[in-house]
């Protein structure tokens, strides 16, 4: 005969069980997804988000199950006896990866689990981290400019085509910043970005510029491979999460797509052969 | 060829630099980001020059990923970063660009082929450029997060 085990509960307000922070499930588990899915949105792996939310969890003396899909988090949060839970079901809140926001809201975590935020602090800064401006757009359209030029140098380009490159890549990532900010589809971006670098890559084989154009052309659309991508899809692979892994990699492999599509179209308009 | 050693970790340093940006990482970030690439980058030249050890690029660029890994770990505490902060753009330099671009030129071409000496030329360059691009890739990821995993206690707990 199974002999049940009274535990102590936490106190009822008006019907809704109150935690010993008096706040509720609830606020808990919407604010532990609005958490998810920035920190997921901002390219977080997925062994991280868990770490980071169930260390969270732990601290408001909760327990979490989530699942991670490609564009949402699914979360559950109960408390210790299990006498109250919440579901609750958020999609991604940004697509732009920001190791910014990622840095930030691990600090957030561990602040939260060594007892140094209550839950409204670490509401508050939430809010804070979430609302960073992002980088001066022009440092970084010169630094990824100057990034694959020196791409171009790796790859044994000589100095004119590592010009050719710096322009090719100064024109393509405006324009994707310009089309980002008119929330175009990313997948035009792409070939569109693609297409421009392609054609002003391609002019250091039509004007016999310098002795290596198959390296100009070949790298001036490298700024688009998107790396993070595939390499967040290999290491939730190796940590087991296959769902998000196969999404993320089907998604760098569209995007790659894409890119080759707009460097056919640049490499064919300008009638240069692939070799 | 320490002049071309120089060059290279010069190099990835700058283009580390230029793909952190991208991603946006914290300010601090970025010094580490370009000495971690460099370190790397410069590793896999010294694997890959004929005069020393004359490897191949595919496990050259594996052991190269390895040191990258191990060396974003153990900076990641240094830095109050994730250690994927620093170890993605520090790997974007050895990213197989040119073998990746060889390998979607050997197709292309392949379709244009009316003849099959032709084709079967252009579809040896897609086959060996794409198997060399897939290696070294697998290479990369497989040695480069193989540290993470290893070294849980210092990855996961640098932004304490």
């Amino acid at each position: 005969m199974m002999t049940k085990i009274e535990q102590p509960m936490a106190p009822v307000t008006a019907g809704i069980r109150m935690t010993r922070e008096g706040e509720t499930v609830k606020k808990y588990c919407l604010f532990l997804s609005e958490y998810a899915a920035w920190l997921l949105g901002a390219g977080a792996t997925c062994i991280r988000l868990e770490r980071n939310v169930k260390r969270m969890a732990e601290a408001f003396d909760h327990e979490v199950v989530m699942t991670i899909m490609p564009r949402h988090i699914h979360m559950t949060v109960c408390n210790r006896d299990r006498s109250d839970s919440y579901t609750y079901i958020t999609a991604l809140r940004t697509s732009m990866i920001s190791f910014d926001i990622n840095t930030r809201l691990s600090e957030l975590s561990w602040a939260v689990a060594d007892g140094r935020l209550d839950f409204r602090q670490a509401e508050a800064e939430f809010n804070r981290i979430v609302k960073t401006p992002q980088a001066d757009k022009r440092l970084v359209l010169l630094l990824a400019s100057c990034a694959n030029a020196s791409f171009c140098r790796l790859f044994g380009g000589d100095l004119p085509a590592m010009a050719i490159v710096f322009i090719a890549t100064l024109a393509g990532y405006y324009l994707k910043q310009v089309l980002c900010e008119q929330k175009v589809d990313m997948r035009i971006i792409f070939i569109m970005c693609a297409f421009v670098s392609s054609v002003l890559g391609a002019t250091d084989a039509l004007f016999h510029l310098g002795q290596t154009p198959e390296i100009a052309i070949g790298t001036s659309v490298l700024y688009l491979v998107p790396g993070i991508p595939f390499l967040n899809s290999f290491s939730d692979m190796l940590a087991g999460h296959y769902i998000c892994s196969f999404s993320r990699f089907m998604h760098a492999m569209i995007l790659t797509g894409c890119l080759s599509i707009g460097l056919c179209g640049g490499m064919m308009m300008m009638n240069i052969g692939m070799f | 060829m320490l002049i071309e050693f120089l060059q290279d970790a010069f190099f990835a340093a700058i283009a580390a630099i230029g793909f952190a940006a991208i991603s946006n990482p914290p300010r601090r970030a970025y010094l580490y980001c370009a000495l971690i690439a460099a370190a790397g980058h410069s590793t896999r030249f010294l694997l890959m020059n004929e005069s020393l050890t004359g490897m191949h690029i595919v496990p050259a660029t594996s052991i190269a990923a390895l040191i990258v890994g191990v060396l974003a770990v153990l900076f990641s505490p240094l830095v109050r970063t994730p250690a994927e902060t620093c170890l993605f753009p520090s790997l974007l330099p050895m990213i197989p660009g040119i073998y990746a671009y060889r390998t979607f030129g050997g197709l292309v071409m392949c379709l244009y082929q009316g003849h099959e000496p032709g084709f079967n030329h252009y579809f040896y360059l897609f086959a060996s450029n794409g198997l060399t691009c897939l290696f070294i890739l697998l290479g990369m990821v497989i040695g480069a997060t193989i540290p993470i995993f290893l070294l849980k206690n210092i990855s996961f707990q640098a932004t304490r």
